[in-house]
């Protein structure tokens, strides 16, 4: 944490304060802060606020990792919106690159596609955006986070499972349907 | 078969008449107060209610209603808990429960009352289905 | 094996026949028995060869020796009889009859050459090895994914006949696809240029769409140019095909031959009742096809049989529904459904009460529904297609009485109002096939229509046959001439007004040219729908003409085509049948019935010939039988019928109509001449004769259901 710190303190001073506010201006933290203090004061004001804003804000990790991304090179953005930060020189090895999520409310690591899985893993060194035009077009399903946890309609069941919606009708025949006006 | 066998602890025989009894009652509370998670692990909240559960349990108790031998019953209060072992780990699926005791055997049409005592039996074929 | 079997036997017991009379020493036999050639060619031949035929001198002076006069057989060559002894050869029967067929190796005093039939020796077998591997030489190798597969002629004989290896290493050729349309699916490669389909269709369909391109590995059977097969009848080719060349495009990849279970039963779709197979998987018809009946459809069945299964499928009604307050329709049980339908029905008067079947409707529902509506005190009731004032007296002025098979007797034809191509396909190509066979003249009248033989088109309204039947139009002479003259009439008219007097006029011309006597009855009505004939035989005839006027309850069993415009709008209507077709947009409540590849149905076609269809898949949904559900209803409205099964229906029909019980035979009309009706006094209107049918594909609510039958009509009935 220390080091965190003394890296933020030392972006300050590299860059000066004004620098480090519009960034964070420029991510919406500031903005949020701004919002923060305005509740302080109004706090009928609270209603209005999506609670995911304010999430964020207590936080550490997220703030962390604000704090990690400065003086770091933005490699790439996936079709989520997440992006994937490097940084090479002073930083430990092994923790040179990292991700930022695109959802600051609900993170996890399910939410990295697999074309950016390797990297951020230290699998290979070709970015995501490399990978992608490896894809093959025709076939692949589209990545899809884990989601469990969050209610029955989110999970995967298996076909034939009573709460998988893509059931078969078995029927062989089609009945008619009374014409909603007759 | 052999965790719920290991789940099952064989009590000793029933004394008296009036000590199968109890346990039948014992039973039954501890079959009742199963069925919320039954619901729950075998997605039965929208086909079935609590009540309805629970009336299906006692009917297939009542249907031993008139066993007064203790040793009968201890041996039908040894299926119906191993049963509920069964159920309530999830060692059945979801259509065996809906068949056994939701639908029951009486089929999805439920005892009508009295209204066809006067049919033929043609008309009471005929209500039941085509082929007869 | 099994026919080289049976030639060798049949072969080494005519040589025991013949080896006592020493001085027979012809080694082959030939059998040339005239029932064994084309029968309606040798029926026909004796009486279109002019008798004033010169007599041909025998080549050569050849004597024919009849050692045993009862060998004497007749054969026909160029339509000059000779008389020659059995075992005769063609070649020498020729000879007999003067006529010199160039040969080089045949001589009268010498052997044939090495005419010693074998067909089981080693030869035989490599000779026939060697033609299958011709055959396959150029025939694809995709059986497993061929929908001949498991019921192909060529996978059989390679079997039976065929080597184990085939020697040829070259390309395959391989043939473009033709497009015949939604129903034939064509892999041309397939083809082994056998040209049944080709024969079909001029013989047979009348269509000269399809034809042999090419010669040699080039050859290639197609439509000379890109065009559609349009033939009611193309779906047979699919039957002819002894490979995988022609198949059902409906029936692609959905099922194997093994797989499915055949039931023998009729078809509905129009009155010729052709015998059909219903081939089905579990619960679903998978396709039609005929079962040879040489009187009703020999081999064949039309398109809009063999295809409209589809229908079955579609639109179907699952469950008893009441139409609420709000106009919508609300399924319930058939308890709430039938106890609504029997208050209702004791609230009207009874003669308010009208019953109308359905063209699809079988006997035991219409006697049923019969019974209940007589119970219920009313006696309008009868079947859509007979008209309001139908004639049920006499069984011979509602049948095909010279039947269909006996239509090739026929020489000369008047088709009055009717169009058999579209309206009963089946007895069209029998009129074809007396046409092609024996030259019979065809006169129409009618709306013009295209029949694919030759025909007169005499006129378009009932003028025309009133001209006939005054002996003042030319056609007069070419039916009193004829020996078997045959009029038929199509059901159409039965709507007309004028119908009595058309019928007059009608039976002035078949007095005119003795169209009816003892051995020959061709004044022939053409039936249009299934249930038509059934519904007269039981009586089912309306009491007063305008019922529908003032009907304030109206039980529709199926009955779609009945025109509802005049009921009254508080009329409460109960339409019982399996598909939301025309009949359900005005009912109150609907009952779901089973269709009749469902239940077992007696059905009586147009010639009068008692059919049973059978069960081929369950019912659908929560559908009763057409007479279980008018016998539950009449219990609950407290006027119960007495039968409680099929058999019970049927012995009370048997009071009714007892031909009706004896299945599978044709019930003739009895023979009346002298009784005559009285004379009509209703004019003859000039109004033209309309198309009963205008729609092939789509004649009820089945077929209307069907989406290869909206298909066909889309494509095929393009003007």
């Amino acid at each position: 944490m220390a080091s965190v710190v003394k890296n933020a303190l030392k972006a300050i001073r590299e860059r000066g304060i004004g620098s480090f506010v519009r960034e964070l201006r420029d991510e919406g933290y500031l903005y949020v802060h701004l919002l923060r203090a305005l509740i302080l004061l109004f706090p009928a004001l609270e209603c209005l606020i999506d609670k995911e804003t304010l999430k964020c804000l207590f936080d550490g990790n997220l703030l962390q990792t604000k704090i990690h991304n400065i003086g770091a090179t933005l490699v790439g953005v996936d079709k989520f919106g997440n992006k994937y930060y490097q940084k090479l020189g002073d930083t430990q090895y092994g923790r040179h690159r990292w991700v930022e999520y695109a959802s600051k409310g609900r993170y996890n690591a399910s939410q990295v596609p697999p074309e950016w899985h390797g990297w951020l893993h230290f699998i290979t060194d070709h970015t995501g955006d490399e990978l992608l035009m490896l894809k093959p077009k025709r076939y692949g399903a589209e990545h899809k986070e884990n989601l469990s946890g969050e209610g029955d309609e989110y999970i995967y069941h298996s076909k034939g499972h009573s709460l998988n919606p893509g059931q078969r009708d078995w029927t062989r025949y089609r009945p008619w349907e009374p014409a909603t006006k007759a | 078969m052999s965790f719920t066998l290991r789940s099952v602890k064989v009590a000793p025989n029933s004394a008296s008449l009036e000590e199968a009894r109890t346990r039948v009652f014992d039973f039954f509370r501890s079959a009742c107060r199963s069925i919320p998670t039954v619901i729950d692990i075998y997605n039965l909240d929208d086909v079935v209610s609590p009540s309805q559960l629970r009336s299906s349990i006692a009917s297939q108790i009542r249907k031993n209603s008139h066993i007064t031998n203790p040793k009968v019953i201890d041996m039908l209060l040894f299926k119906g808990i191993e049963e509920l072992n069964n159920v309530a780990e999830h060692a059945k699926q979801r259509h065996h429960i809906i068949g056994q005791y939701v639908v029951g055997t009486g089929g999805l049409v439920q005892d009508l009352g009295t209204k066809d005592q006067a049919n033929s039996n043609f008309l009471k074929n005929f209500y039941e289905g085509n082929y007869f | 094996m099994g026919l080289g079997l049976l030639a060798s036997r049949a072969l080494r017991s005519s040589r025991i026949l013949t080896s006592p009379n020493p001085r027979n020493t012809i080694l082959r036999q030939i059998v040339s028995t005239p029932e064994l050639q084309n029968p309606e060619a040798a029926q026909a031949q004796p009486e279109s060869s002019p008798p004033d035929l010169p007599h041909r001198a025998p080549v050569a002076g050849a004597r024919v020796h009849f050692s045993n006069p009862e060998d004497a057989i007749e054969v026909f060559v160029d339509g000059y009889p000779v008389k020659i002894p059995k075992g005769f050869t063609v070649l020498q029967a020729c000879e007999v009859a003067g006529v010199d067929i160039p040969r080089f190796c045949y001589h009268s005093r010498l052997s044939i050459a090495g005419m010693k039939i074998k067909t089981d020796t080693p030869i035989a077998k490599k000779a026939r090895e060697g033609v299958m591997e011709f055959l396959l030489m150029n025939h694809p190798l995709d059986c497993p994914i061929c929908d001949q597969g498991g019921e192909c002629d060529l996978q059989d004989q390679s079997m039976a006949f065929g080597s184990d290896r085939g020697r040829f290493t070259e390309m395959k050729r391989s043939v473009v696809d033709k497009n015949l349309g939604p129903l034939v699916k064509t892999v041309m490669t397939r083809c082994i240029q056998c040209t049944r389909c080709v024969r079909f269709a001029s013989e047979v369909a009348g269509v000269q769409d399809l034809g042999m391109l090419g010669r040699g590995s080039g050859e290639e059977i197609g439509t000379y140019v890109e065009k559609l097969m349009t033939s009611e009848l193309s779906g047979n080719v699919i039957d002819i095909c002894p490979v995988g060349a022609l198949t059902s495009k409906p029936f692609a990849f959905k099922a194997r031959n093994w797989e499915l279970k055949g039931t023998e039963t009729i078809d509905v779709t129009d009155a010729v009742g052709s015998n059909i197979r219903i081939d089905s998987r579990g619960p679903e018809v998978m396709r039609i096809l005929p079962r040879l009946n040489e009187d009703i459809n020999e081999e064949w069945i039309s398109d809009k049989t063999r295809f409209f299964y589809d229908g079955l499928k579609r639109q179907r009604l699952n469950d008893p529904m009441i139409r609420g307050a709000d106009g919508r329709f609300k399924a319930v049980s058939w308890r709430d459904a039938l106890a609504v339908v029997a208050e209702v029905i004791h609230q009207v008067k009874p003669e308010e009460i009208v019953g109308v079947a359905g063209k699809l409707s079988d006997a035991e529902s219409m006697i049923a529904l019969k019974d209940f509506l007589n119970r219920m005190g009313s006696n309008n009731v009868w079947c859509e297609g007979n008209g309001m004032h139908p004639n049920a007296d006499l069984r011979s002025g509602y049948l095909l009485n010279s039947g269909i098979s006996g239509l090739e007797k026929a020489d000369a034809f008047l088709l009055v109002g009717t169009q058999p191509r579209v309206e009963a396909a089946m007895v069209n190509a029998r009129i074809r096939k007396t046409v092609r066979v024996t030259e019979a003249k065809v006169g129409y009248i009618g709306p013009p229509t295209d029949l694919n033989y030759d025909h007169q088109h005499l006129g378009t309204s009932p003028l025309t046959l009133k001209e006939i039947s005054e002996n003042r139009h030319p056609f007069c002479s070419t039916l009193s001439n004829a020996k078997n003259p045959s009029i038929i009439v199509g059901a159409g008219i039965f709507e007309r007004e004028d119908k009595d007097a058309i019928f007059s006029a009608i039976e002035t011309i078949a007095k005119n040219c003795k169209a009816i006597r003892p051995d020959w009855n061709g004044l022939n009505v053409l039936l249009l729908n299934a249930a038509q004939a059934a519904a007269l035989d039981l009586g089912l005839v309306p009491e007063s003409k305008n019922c529908i006027e003032s009907a304030k309850f109206l039980y529709l069993m199926g009955a779609d085509d009945v025109s509802l415009e005049k009921l009254p709008s508080d009329a409460f209507v109960v339409y019982q049948g399996h598909h939301g077709d025309r009949g359900v947009y005005r009912a109150n409540v609907i009952f779901p019935a089973s269709a009749f590849t469902e239940k077992e149905g007696t059905y009586e076609n147009t010639e009068g010939c008692a059919q049973q269809t059978l069960p081929a898949v369950p019912t659908v949904g929560d559908a009763r039988e057409d007479w279980k559900i008018i016998r539950a209803l009449s219990e609950v409205a407290g006027a119960r019928l007495p039968y409680d099964t099929v058999s019970g229906v049927r012995s009370r029909m048997r009071a009714v109509a007892p031909n009706l019980l004896r299945v599978d035979e044709r019930e003739a009309a009895t023979f009346s001449p002298s009784l005559s009706k009285p004379e009509s006094r209703q004019e003859i209107s000039s109004e033209p004769f309309g198309n009963a049918v205008e729609n092939f594909y789509m004649t009820d609510a089945i077929t209307r259901a069907s989406k290869i039958m909206a298909q066909c009509s889309a494509m095929l009935l393009k003007k």
